[in-house]
């Protein structure tokens, strides 16, 4: 065997040792300067980042029935390039969707990679849909905000905003609670998307927002709005209002507005039905406001039940006359009559008694001009103007609501005021929440007295007679003593002067009167009947006032 | 101690050697041969015994791996499980939902109309007696 070339071994040595450090170098370099971007795509490839939804709370009523709740439902999406015939699939969908073949059929071919067919399907739909087995088509769960009742109690549950945000009502004043917070899973999946057992895993658990239960009686608001609706529609009116009240605490048990809106479909509601028309809207109130100025009255001692004045069918007052309804006069009148006939010359009467610094002490301690601080999204204080701001006229107006605005739920809590012997409440929609830490009930708060038991007491007999013997008798239920008061209030336009023959009228009252179980506020915007739109408000009072008490079983108090 | 007994005499170990040895010493091989025999003997306890390292190896990998497919199995089978678990609450929470919209008071009073049924005019209300409610 030749011996081998030492100067050959020596050039393979180095050979092999050039290579060896190039190896060495290269290696070094991939663990080290290379390693953060190396371990990244690594972990891009195994690792999933994905934000656990905490469940937005349920909503329920007094009773325990759902008023709104969240579920999953299964959005449809498709990958183009695994679909082989486009135009059968797009047929397919377009039947079981209920939509044209041509835009799904434009998505099918858009180019993208991946393309939403349509979100947040029906179960019906989407079971028929994966009963097609067509491959590229799949399902992703997307949370939907649904309402079991429709367009019940609308306004007072507010909406959910596609992103997840709530809306006025409930939603939109507790959405912080309802929302809930979300939670984190970092974990390694194979090829096939499924968690690797032995994998990285981190979680951060989600929270889940509160469930709320709501003061509203599902009875009740559903008797609300169909004697609200059916109002409406038969007096053509713009719009209406009711709300509900318990006057023993200031819980609210049903409001509504009309126009209204489904809360899970708002994009396809009219923008005037979704204004809330018990708590974003303030009106001229009219003659429903003369319980004020008579709780004035007989809380200063100016005036008695039995004060007589002569009505000559109007007051003159700040260098402007004020006529009664029709300009009636009434003669000799007491005040219990004042409010039987609801004449306009007798509250300017006892305003003038007051004056005007007693007149409006009294609307800013009933809360008139301020809002009530009721738990719901939007809600407006109507205006009172400042008294330094006042007329002398304003003295006579604001005697019978004319120059001044509230919103329906403010004259409720007035007349709650009224019914329960002078404690005026901070209304109040939520009863309690239930969350991670138990349940927190919502304590009913009184925020003054507003006049003495004995003025509150002489006050609703007044109008317990207005309901029996004046202008309030459509109010009337047999067995049942009612107290209430109508009201037709002109609207002002905007040059300042009043709209021609177009009125607002309402009526609030609470029965039973001596232990009152509920008040109720009624307003019509402008219904076709003119000045007897009241007759129209006593009627939708005495529907909901006949269900809630039977359905309440509230004995009757009287014979029949 | 250790020198002493090394130092004990051949007769005595001769005399404590047992009659199969005799045999054995009696039919005695050539020297080379009883080296071959005893490398022989080396090799093959040296095969057995690497032989019994990698089967213990391999066992020991066989099981880690019977462990780790199994526990990858059960961690697949709980996220059926936790899959089959969210599709049923899912399935519950939609049904709650359609439980709440057959009872909503408006379906019902909507149903009771289009079957035909009125709104009972008036509910008689019997109060006792106030005598009777004494006794």
């Amino acid at each position: 065997m030749a011996p081998v070339s030492s100067a050959r071994l020596r050039t393979l040595f180095a050979l092999f040792a050039v290579l060896s450090i190039v190896l060495s170098a290269r290696v070094a370099y991939w663990q080290t300067v290379a390693r953060p971007g190396l371990l990244e795509r690594a972990n891009g490839q195994v690792r999933s980042d994905e934000v656990l939804h905490a469940r937005r709370g349920t909503i329920f009523d007094r009773s325990g029935a759902i008023l709104a709740a969240s579920v999953d439902l299964r959005s449809l999406y498709a990958i183009p390039a695994r679909i082989r015939d486009k135009q059968k699939v797009a047929d397919d969908l377009g039947i079981l969707l209920g939509r044209a073949a041509g835009p799904i059929y434009d998505r099918l071919t858009s180019g993208a990679d991946w393309v939403f067919i349509q979100r947040r399907l029906p179960e019906a739909t989407a079971n028929a849909i994966a009963d097609l087995h067509v491959d590229g088509l799949g399902f992703e769960e997307e949370p939907k905000r649904l309402y079991p009742n429709g367009d019940l109690a609308a306004h007072l549950l507010g909406f959910v905003s596609d992103d997840g945000a709530g809306q006025d009502g409930v939603e939109g004043k507790y959405d912080g609670i309802l929302r809930g917070t979300d939670g984190k899973l970092v974990a390694e999946r194979d090829p096939a998307d499924r968690e690797i057992a032995l994998g990285l895993r981190e979680s951060v658990a989600p929270r889940n927002g509160a469930d709320l239960t709501l003061t509203v009686d599902l009875a009740i608001q559903t008797s609300a709005e169909r004697e609200l609706r059916a109002a409406v529609q038969r007096e053509s009116a713009v719009g209406g209002s009711i709300v509900v009240l318990d006057p023993r605490d200031g819980a609210v048990r049903a409001m509504a507005s009309y126009p209204t809106f489904d809360p899970g479909a708002v994009a396809a509601a009219k923008p005037e039905a979704l204004r809330d028309r018990v708590v974003g809207w303030a009106y001229e109130p009219g003659s429903v406001m003369k319980a004020i100025t008579m709780a004035a009255g007989l809380e200063t001692g100016v005036v008695t039940p039995n004060t007589t004045y002569n009505d000559v069918g109007y007051a003159d007052i700040g260098g402007r006359r004020l006529s009664n309804a029709l300009g009636r006069a009434w003669g000799p009148s007491t005040m219990t009559q004042v409010i039987e006939h609801s004449a306009n010359a007798g509250a300017v009467f006892v305003a003038k008694k007051l004056g005007e610094q007693r007149l409006y002490d009294a609307l800013v301690r009933f809360g008139i001009g301020r809002p009530t601080g009721v738990d719901l999204a939007g809600e407006i204080g109507g205006d009172v103007r400042p008294l330094a701001q006042w007329y002398p006229v304003d003295l006579g107006t604001a005697a019978f609501g004319q120059g001044l605005t509230a919103t329906p739920l403010q004259l409720a809590t007035v007349y709650a005021a009224i019914a329960n012997g002078g404690t005026l409440y901070r209304p109040y929609v939520v009863a309690s929440w239930r969350d991670a830490d138990g349940e927190h009930r919502t304590a009913p708060a009184a925020v003054r007295r507003v006049v003495s038991s004995q003025t509150a007491s002489t006050l609703r007999d007044m109008l317990v007679s207005s309901v029996d013997k004046g202008l309030a008798h459509g109010a009337f239920l047999s067995g049942f003593s009612v107290a209430g008061k109508t009201g037709t209030a002109q609207i002002p336009s905007p040059d300042g002067r009043y709209v021609d023959d177009q009125y607002i009228s309402s009526f609030a009252g609470f029965v039973p009167a001596d232990d009152p179980y509920m008040v109720v506020v009624v307003v019509l915007d402008r219904p076709q009947s003119r000045l007897f739109g009241t007759t129209t408000a006593m009627s939708v009072f005495r529907g909901v006032a006949e269900d809630t008490l039977r359905y309440a079983l509230i004995q009757p108090d009287r014979k029949r | 101690m250790t020198t002493v007994a090394f130092a004990a005499p051949r007769r005595y170990v001769r005399a404590r050697r047992t009659a199969a040895t005799h045999r054995t010493r009696s039919r005695a091989l050539p020297r080379h041969v009883r080296s071959a025999s005893r490398a022989v003997t080396w090799e093959l306890r040296s095969f057995v015994g690497a032989s019994a390292a990698i089967a213990v190896a391999f066992v020991l990998a066989l099981a880690y791996l019977a462990g780790s497919t199994g526990v990858a199995s059960v961690g697949y089978e709980a996220q059926r499980l936790e899959a089959q678990r969210d599709e049923l609450r899912r399935q519950n929470d939609l049904l709650q939902l359609e439980l709440a919209r057959l009872d909503s008071p408006a379906r019902i009073e909507a149903e009771a109309k289009r079957l035909g049924l009125v709104r009972v005019p008036y509910v008689p209300v019997v109060t006792a007696d106030p005598v009777a409610a004494h006794r």
